[in-house]
């Protein structure tokens, strides 16, 4: 016996025992290999019998629900207000950006007709 | 009931707090469980639970989606908040809640109860010195009742490997729990009798 074909029929009997009883009979295992097996499908009896589903208490699963709510609400309001005041902060920038391109424009034409004006000033022709 | 996928109450809960509570209904009975049978008492499985979902709401933000379920992505975290727990309380005896009703029912109550709840008691204590993954698969194997595809699909294996490990995770547990199987049978594996 393989261990591939131990592990599906392992498999398969643990299927069987929860409700997919097809799944044995898929494997269709032998005498014998049912007898070399007894051991570990008495084991899995045995886990399918003790680990059962268990049900955490109403109260708590009631108040751990609403916390989880109120936090992710207050992490949504968080992260949204870190969004605007990122926003309001690169608008500023922006703002702040234009603001100064405009007054380095006009400065640049300033000196640039001063500069000529100097320019003429020099090359004019004496009387 | 609701019939949005994961990746939809994913998506939703990132705007909507109440997705975010959907996602917890759909999901916090398993991982109730799986914390349940890896620690033994309910005390330690709410704080666990409770820790595990504020983590996964913590980094929802960040959360991409790549196609595999969610509920895996929230067993990854309880599995790691489990670990943290064994490793805080590793110098610590814990007593579980099951090893008191066992030792209790010993002394007071009827003797087929009290052998009952001693031979449960002795098989998870005995699934609870397995290697984390193998502790994980009978969980989902066997509280969860999930199939070998959904079992492999949460801890990212093939389902042929999961038959391997369950195979495995049998030959190791039956090495701890020698006595409370009948030994009318030979203890064929399947492992040492290849033909």
């Amino acid at each position: 016996m393989n261990e591939k074909r131990v592990g599906e029929m392992l498999a398969a009997y643990a299927d069987g025992l929860i409700d997919r009883s097809e799944a044995m009979k898929q494997i269709d295992a032998t005498d014998e290999e049912r007898r070399r097996l007894a051991v570990l499908f008495q084991l899995t009896e045995r886990l399918q019998q003790n680990m059962q589903p268990v049900q955490p208490s109403a109260d708590f699963l009631r108040s751990l629900g609403q916390e989880l709510v109120d936090q992710a609400r207050r992490q949504i309001q968080l992260s949204n207000r870190l969004r605007r005041a990122a926003l309001i902060g690169a608008a500023a920038v922006g703002s702040l950006l234009s603001i100064a391109s405009v007054v380095g424009a006009i400065l640049f034409v300033v000196a640039r007709l001063r500069a000529r004006a100097q320019g003429r000033a020099v090359h004019a022709p004496t009387a | 009931m609701h019939d949005e996928s994961d990746s939809e109450l994913i998506a939703q809960a990132k705007e909507d707090p109440e997705a975010f509570g959907l996602l917890y209904e759909r999901y916090v009975g398993r991982i109730y469980n799986y914390i349940y049978y890896r620690t033994g008492n309910h005390q330690d499985a709410e704080d666990l639970t409770a820790r595990t979902f504020y983590r996964a709401l913590k980094h929802l933000p960040r959360y991409v989606d790549r196609g595999a379920p969610y509920s895996a992505y929230l067993y990854r975290i309880a599995h790691n908040a489990v670990a943290n727990w064994h490793r805080d309380n590793s110098r610590r005896q814990i007593i579980s809640i099951d090893e008191l009703v066992m030792r209790t029912l010993k002394r007071k109550g009827p003797a087929s109860l009290a052998q009952k709840h001693e031979e449960q008691a002795l098989l998870l204590q005995a699934a609870r010195r397995l290697a984390p993954d193998r502790q994980q698969l009978l969980i989902l194997k066997f509280v969860e009742q999930m199939r070998n595809a959904e079992i492999a699909e949460v801890m990212g294996r093939t389902e042929g490997a999961i038959k391997s490990l369950y195979h495995r995770t049998l030959v190791a547990l039956r090495e701890e729990v020698p006595d409370m199987l009948n030994g009318q049978v030979e203890k064929g594996t399947g492992e040492d009798d290849d033909e």
